[in-house]
């Protein structure tokens, strides 16, 4: 899903980790997709490449909790799925609205990763369930108004993770489904501080016809900011 | 505790009761008997001017002690100088008899001395009512002794006079002193048996609960058991596996119910997905936003669908709970059979779905807090 116009050399990763198993076992993963091709490895986040189409962060280095470098990252343009085993509601907010892209939890398996890395190099927005179930739930920012139905999407694709199942609960098009829970992931890149990051993901939104630029509030703020 | 507050309470409502009566006794006296006596016999005292200071210092003693008394005001030390002054103003009064009219229809004072002290000496120890009423009489002997009146018929008047006045004064004093204290004591115990009552009232909630979650395995888990033993049941029927799952299940969930943990609801679901873990079912349960208190038997009915539907659940359930705008969202989606889940009734209708083209079997419960939209 997403990702769907690619250049030749495909989508050059990094992945951040402090658990070499971890690192092979997503090097594994995405290797057994043609698309994407493994540009850095590292335990530490001092030393990430410019040019990186997207970089795989886990959110817990060492003991401590990197969203200020994640932040930093996500100020100089760099796309950034954070990968974590905590999947706190505070945790998943704070990467969030930090300028992740995508908040992958490490229970969620490989083809949520995968998906993740392909959209997140598109600047399309994925949704997990674990996230999801994060921003179908309250308090949400003043910011962020989702309607009933993209609400009711996020829910249900939380409660069963498979979108073919809400679509026929809902009784439209899994391509309808995939819409509202994109559209809701959207609302909420206003959250938090601008980052580039943000503003690409709403620009690429607003170009795929998936939200008008008069629904974004502070959309020019943050397109504005460079790139 | 509070009892003792209580008796308190009704003990001063008491004392005050007892000392309206004898602030009325000692005004009706010195106003209406004590003034009369002095105007009709006003020619035989001297002087003149002694009884007329007695009696007025009297007043003004009583109208004091009064004042202090109803105010709570009356201390020791007081009390004592009020009592004091009263004896003096009395000798004063019975210094300007006639010779020889200690005891007769001339004299008014040693009666309204005596209620005097009894008023200005409530709350002070019997004893000191007892040294006050002693002087009292010791006075009226000494003007019988300057008058040289103390024969034998005159000592008998006088024994007569103080059994009956002083007697009747002590015996108000203390009968006063007793219902204080048993005033306060019957609040007390009065108290004590709401306080029992209160307790068997809780010790009978404990007991109607035990009661219920036995008639509970009565109705429910007895016949299934007693089945098992007759062999009327068979283990390697699926549908008595599973109907004994769901009781399991309900068993583990009422027992859940009565722990106390932070969040009673999701401590349920837990007990509910750890009985199909052990038939070997993955159950995954997650939980996003804070869940507001919610009443026990809305939590049963939450749990409801979970219960069932792991109870049925092939190999894996998904189970979450999602709060958040005074709602309470509780979903069960698993690879389950869906005849299951007819008898779903009750409080909080779920939403059941079963989504044939993937066999998976979907119920969703919804709990709204009372009062929100």
């Amino acid at each position: 899903m997403g990702g769907d116009v690619l250049d030749a050399r495909g989508v050059t990763v990094g992945i951040v980790d402090d658990h070499p198993v971890v690192i092979e076992g997503v090097q594994t993963w995405l290797a057994a997709d043609p698309r994407i091709r493994v540009a850095h490895v590292a335990e530490t986040v001092e030393a990430v490449p410019d040019g990186l189409d997207v970089l795989i962060l886990d959110l817990n280095l060492g003991g401590r909790l990197v969203l200020d470098e994640l932040a930093r990252l996500a100020a100089r343009a760099q796309r950034v799925i954070t990968f974590s085993q905590f999947t706190e509601r505070e945790m998943v907010l704070a990467a969030l609205e930090a300028g992740a892209c995508e908040f992958v939890a490490k229970n969620e398996g490989r083809a949520h990763l995968v998906a993740a890395v392909l959209c997140a190099a598109g600047d399309r927005p994925y949704v997990t369930p674990t996230a999801a179930g994060v921003l179908a739930s309250y308090p949400r920012p003043d910011s962020v108004a989702l309607s009933e139905r993209e609400r009711t999407a996020l829910l249900w694709w939380f409660q069963s993770m498979s979108k073919a199942s809400v679509a026929r609960r809902m009784g439209v098009s899994a391509h309808t489904v995939e819409m509202y829970i994109r559209r809701a992931r959207v609302k909420y890149a206003q959250a938090g501080r601008p980052a580039p990051t943000k503003a690409d993901m709403l620009a690429r939104a607003i170009e795929d016809g998936l939200v008008r630029a008069d629904e974004i509030t502070g959309y020019s703020s943050a397109a504005s900011a460079p790139r | 505790m509070a009892g003792d507050e209580g008796e308190r309470l009704v003990a001063a409502r008491y004392a005050r009761a007892v000392a309206v009566t004898v602030v009325g006794i000692v005004a009706v006296w010195h106003c209406g008997y004590d003034l009369a006596i002095v105007a009709r016999s006003w020619r035989v005292y001297e002087p003149k001017a002694a009884v007329a200071v007695a009696w007025l210092v009297l007043a003004a003693v009583q109208a004091v002690g009064a004042v202090l008394l109803f105010r709570s005001a009356l201390g020791r030390r007081t009390a004592r100088a009020l009592a004091v002054g009263a004896q003096l103003a009395g000798a004063l009064a019975i210094v300007a008899y006639p010779p020889g009219t200690t005891i007769s229809d001339v004299a008014w004072a040693s009666n309204t001395v005596g209620w005097t002290g009894v008023m200005l000496l409530l709350g002070r120890p019997l004893r000191e009512l007892a040294v006050f009423l002693a002087a009292d009489i010791g006075i009226m002997a000494a003007r019988m002794a300057a008058d040289g009146d103390l024969g034998q018929a005159s000592l008998s008047r006088l024994f007569t006079v103080a059994y009956t006045m002083a007697g009747i004064q002590l015996m108000f004093a203390w009968l006063g002193r007793r219902l204080r204290e048993t005033a306060g004591q019957v609040t007390g115990i009065a108290e004590r048996r709401a306080a029992d009552r209160a307790r068997a009232a809780a010790e009978e909630a404990v007991h109607a609960e035990r009661r219920r979650r036995y008639d509970y395995l009565h109705a429910r888990v007895a016949p299934l058991l007693g089945g098992l033993a007759e062999r009327r049941l068979d283990p390697r029927d699926a549908a008595v596996r599973r109907v004994l799952a769901i009781e399991a299940a309900r068993l583990r969930r009422l027992f859940a119910e009565t722990d106390d943990t932070p969040h009673p609801l999701l401590h349920e679901l837990r007990a509910c997905a750890d009985v199909a873990e052990r038939r070997g079912v993955a159950v995954t349960l997650a939980s996003y936003g804070d869940l507001p208190p919610i009443p026990m038997a809305d939590r049963r009915a939450l749990a409801e669908g979970p219960l069932l539907v792991l109870s049925a659940a092939a190999t894996w359930a998904r189970v979450t709970v999602v709060a958040g705008g005074g709602d309470v969202v509780v979903s069960v989606f698993a690879d389950a059979d869906a005849e299951l889940c007819a008898d779903g009734g009750g409080p909080l209708p779920p939403s059941v779905v079963h989504d044939r083209e993937e066999d998976r079997l979907w119920v969703e419960t919804c709990w709204t807090r009372a009062g929100s939209p």
